[in-house]
């Protein structure tokens, strides 16, 4: 019975610890002493006594208050952000924010509200951004607008709103975003738009609106930042209700779940009517495309056509020479000359990612785009056994290239000839073929980043980086060293202005000690993910300030002579290594607790050995190592007791055997 | 022997995680995605915090493209950014990781992308899957939706069992 009993005890137990551990959940967590505090889902259904006064910043959405009111929230008057998102809000009484001058924000999505008093949002001396979101409001007189002066923000999607005129008062000249995302407005008059008149830049979105008339001249002579029309039927309602506008941008993108009708050229007409900076028709069919298709799109500077299911662009289309920038991600290009570049002469951008299928670059297809400066052609399944002169042929603009996460290419000595401007070019995931003796990136005089990472390259070409005069960040992630050891002639000696280096899942199990040394500006050094000890560490003596990742090494000891190294630095990670807490590494962990501000992922960096502390993080960690001066006091006390106990019995053992004689 | 069973018998009735309605540590129910066609869909929502709703229309061991599927769901985080992550085990081992953008900065695909914290979803459409055959068999998988600050907006152990 005894065992039941016990066993019983220990179940009760380790309920009543649970219990603890549900009661301690309960809190709030500090995210910043005494200003930011989160306490979602924890189904609260008032502040807590434990928040401070002084609280500005209260994530306090996934609760319980059916009712706020003016003693809510009445202890935290120096609130500047509540979100209140879901909290199962129904009334929100006068003057319930009366005491709150700093607020500027309040969310309320996901509320059912049934009423907001009439001064319910009172108080605040600049509500700047106010959150509506489905709280059920199926008019904008719900809305109290007495303190909507400073209103920069209202977001009113998802409601049941189908007419978005304003409650007469309703404050605009401040308003920014007007956002009335799935809502049900189907028609939009002259008499909603007048009062829009006053504001300035505002970008609206009626995004999942269907809208299906617009009035004529019901955004004539006004100014927008951004208008937002996605999911539209019919576009052509939207293009000639836009007449004699002017709108920086304009999204009148569609979706996967979206049934639209087609894009026709006629439709495209109104365009010519009003004046449109940058426009988006992401996802559209179009029905007739030809060289006429885009007669409208003269004074466009950024067209984004992705996923538009485009096979190519005609040529000879006229009139697109203002052009800057063209997204044609996600289409079904065979071939790079198929867009027609020769179009588009005043490009800057041009971005061509994730074609659905493999990308041939062909000859010169952008030898035309003399001002290209930005090149995204990532995501492609390109394969070219040499490149890039032939393809990227006449770019000598180009300072941006994307190339990554493609198939293979074969790189040659100056690869990049025909783009001598490069600053940052990503190969990242991208096979590259080099071979030993060239230096694919010579004579790249600006190339300041450089990211390889994953490109299964041969490390062991110490000519690979030749050429880089100016080079400041080179990714290396993820590619092998032979032997897993960098040694001491190596491809880094040609980079030596260097600062940021990433050498993370290379497969590395020892730096040779002179391995970095022409390597003097270096100030972050990524080198997780390996299999280094700490002898690797004497590579980077010659450095000082050091952001040093060592993470997920094999790091056991850390020997007294390398811990100078590891103090001339700024910020060093030693999480995830099997970590020797014993005696033999006493020196480091003294270190280590002496330094621990300069130390990053305390919380895992953790003991391996001994069994008993596995898991304890070295800053909790207390052994005590040699000997103690109250040690060596009963040391010697105690040698001393035993030095006469001896001699005691020496004596007495002698008078014992020769007392017979 | 026995006392071990009596001690968890007698934790599994007081403690406060197994006695159902709102315990932390409360599993979901499963639920059944479709059941046709000799095609089985069992999901159970592996989110701590929520339950979510999801089924698929016409459910045949070969599945047809563009799967029309229903799912409603609380957003407990903003979906600008939504990746989904699934992974496919039969008899404890992977069979297939991947990992498909459902909507991004500069291609929201789908008309939900970009709803807000806190929004009730109901998506009824298409699933845009490519054509699949279903070799018989029991497999595990688990699928996951999240933004991107990697905070999870859904996730679920599926067993699809084809027979």
């Amino acid at each position: 019975m005894a065992p039941n009993v016990s066993c019983f005890l220990l179940a009760v137990l380790i309920s009543a610890s649970c219990k603890v551990i549900t009661s301690s959940d309960q809190m709030c967590i500090e995210k910043e002493a005494n200003k930011t505090y989160n306490c979602e889902n924890l189904g609260l259904s008032e502040i807590p006594d434990a928040l401070p006064n002084t609280t500005e910043i209260l994530e306090f959405s996934f609760n319980f208050l059916p009712t706020i009111q003016n003693r809510t929230f009445r202890r935290l008057i120096n609130l500047t952000f509540l979100d209140l998102t879901r909290c199962q809000i129904n009334w929100i009484h006068e003057d319930t924010f009366e005491s709150h001058h700093q607020l500027g924000i309040l969310v309320l999505t996901g509320n059912p509200l049934i009423f907001m008093a009439e001064t319910s949002l009172n108080g605040p001396k600049s509500l700047k951004h106010l959150f509506l979101i489905q709280t059920g409001i199926s008019s904008l007189e719900f809305i109290p607008v007495h303190n909507l002066v400073n209103l920069e923000s209202l977001y009113l999607g998802s409601n049941h709103i189908s007419s978005m005129k304003l409650p007469k008062d309703f404050p605009t000249r401040n308003l920014k975003v007007l956002d009335f995302q799935n809502n049900a407005i189907h028609y939009l008059s002259r008499e909603d738009m007048n009062p829009l008149k006053q504001a300035t830049n505002l970008s609206l979105n009626f995004n999942g609106n269907d809208i299906k008339g617009i009035e004529p001249g019901a955004f004539s002579s006004t100014v927008f930042q951004s208008l937002n029309f996605g999911g539209t039927f019919n576009l052509s309602v939207i293009f000639n209700g836009l007449w004699n506008s002017t709108t920086r941008s304009l999204w009148l993108g569609t979706f996967e779940d979206i049934d639209d009708q087609d894009l026709s050229s006629a439709m495209l007409e109104g365009l010519c009517e009003m004046s449109v900076e940058s426009i988006n028709l992401q996802k559209h069919h179009f029905s007739d495309f030809s060289s006429t298709t885009f007669r409208c799109f003269t004074r466009v500077q950024a067209l984004d056509l992705t996923a538009t299911h485009l096979e190519g662009l005609p040529s000879g289309i006229e009139g697109m020479n203002l052009l800057k920038k063209l997204v044609l991600n996600v289409n079904n290009f065979d071939q790079l000359c198929q867009i027609n570049a020769a179009n588009f002469p005043s490009l800057t951008h041009l971005y061509i990612k994730g074609n659905m299928k493999k990308l041939q670059l062909g000859a010169g297809c952008l030898e035309k785009l003399e001002n290209l400066q930005k090149l995204d052609l990532s995501h492609n399944n390109i394969q070219t056994p040499d490149c890039c002169n032939l393809q990227l042929k006449n770019l000598q603009h180009l300072q941006i290239l994307n190339l990554s996460y493609n198939e293979l290419l074969g790189l040659q000595s100056q690869a990049f000839k025909e783009c001598p401007r490069l600053e940052l070019l990503d190969l990242a995931f991208t096979n590259l073929h080099v071979n030993t003796p060239q230096s694919p990136f010579q004579n790249l005089q600006l190339l300041r980043v450089l990211n390889l990472s994953h490109c299964l390259l041969d490390t062991s070409n110490q000519h690979l980086l030749a050429g880089l005069p100016d080079l400041w960040h080179l990714n290396l992630q993820g590619n092998s060293f032979q032997d897993g050891t960098i040694p001491k002639t190596n491809l880094f000696q040609t980079v030596g202005s260097l600062e940021i280096l990433i050498l993370s899942s290379c497969g590395l199990l020892s730096i040779d000690q002179q391995a970095f040394h022409s390597l003097g500006k270096m100030s972050h050094v990524d080198l997780s993910h390996n299999s280094l000890t700490s002898n690797s560490i004497s590579a980077l003596g010659h450095l000082k300030g050091l952001y040093l990742n060592l993470a997920a090494n094999s790091i056991r000891i850390i020997l007294p002579h390398l811990l100078p190294i590891l103090s001339q630095q700024s910020t060093i990670n030693l999480s995830h290594n099997p970590l020797e807490c014993t005696c033999s590494n006493i020196h480091f962990l003294t270190w280590y607790k002496e330094n621990l501000q300069k130390l990053e992922g305390l919380e895992e960096t953790v003991c391996a050995n001994p069994p008993a502390l596995r898991g304890v993080k070295l800053s909790d960690v207390k052994l005590s190592c040699g000997i103690t001066a109250l040690g060596i006091f009963f040391l010697i006390v105690f040698s001393f007791l035993i030095t006469i106990l001896l001699i005691f019995a020496a004596k007495y053992l002698l008078r014992y055997k020769y007392q017979h004689i | 022997m026995k006392g071990f069973t009596a001690a968890l018998l007698v934790w599994a009735l007081i403690s406060p995680s197994s006695g159902g309605g709102g315990g932390v540590g409360e599993t979901w129910p499963t639920h059944v995605a479709c059941r046709d066609g000799g095609l089985e869909v069992l999901y159970q929502s592996c989110d701590p915090l929520q339950d979510f709703g999801f089924s698929v229309e016409q459910c045949y061991k070969q599945l047809k493209p563009n799967l029309s599927i229903r799912f409603g769901i609380i957003l407990r985080e903003d979906i600008n950014k939504l990746f989904l992550d699934v992974s496919l085990l039969t008899q404890g081992s992977s069979i297939l990781n991947l990992s498909y953008p459902v909507c991004e900065e500069d291609f929201p695909r789908f008309s939900f992308c970009g709803r807000k914290k806190g929004e009730q979803i109901y998506y009824a459409g298409p699933l845009n899957n490519p054509r699949f055959d279903i070799p018989e068999g029991k497999y595990q998988v688990l699928l996951e939706l999240y933004n991107e600050n990697r905070s999870t907006v859904a996730c679920a152990n599926a067993t699809v069992i084809c027979s």
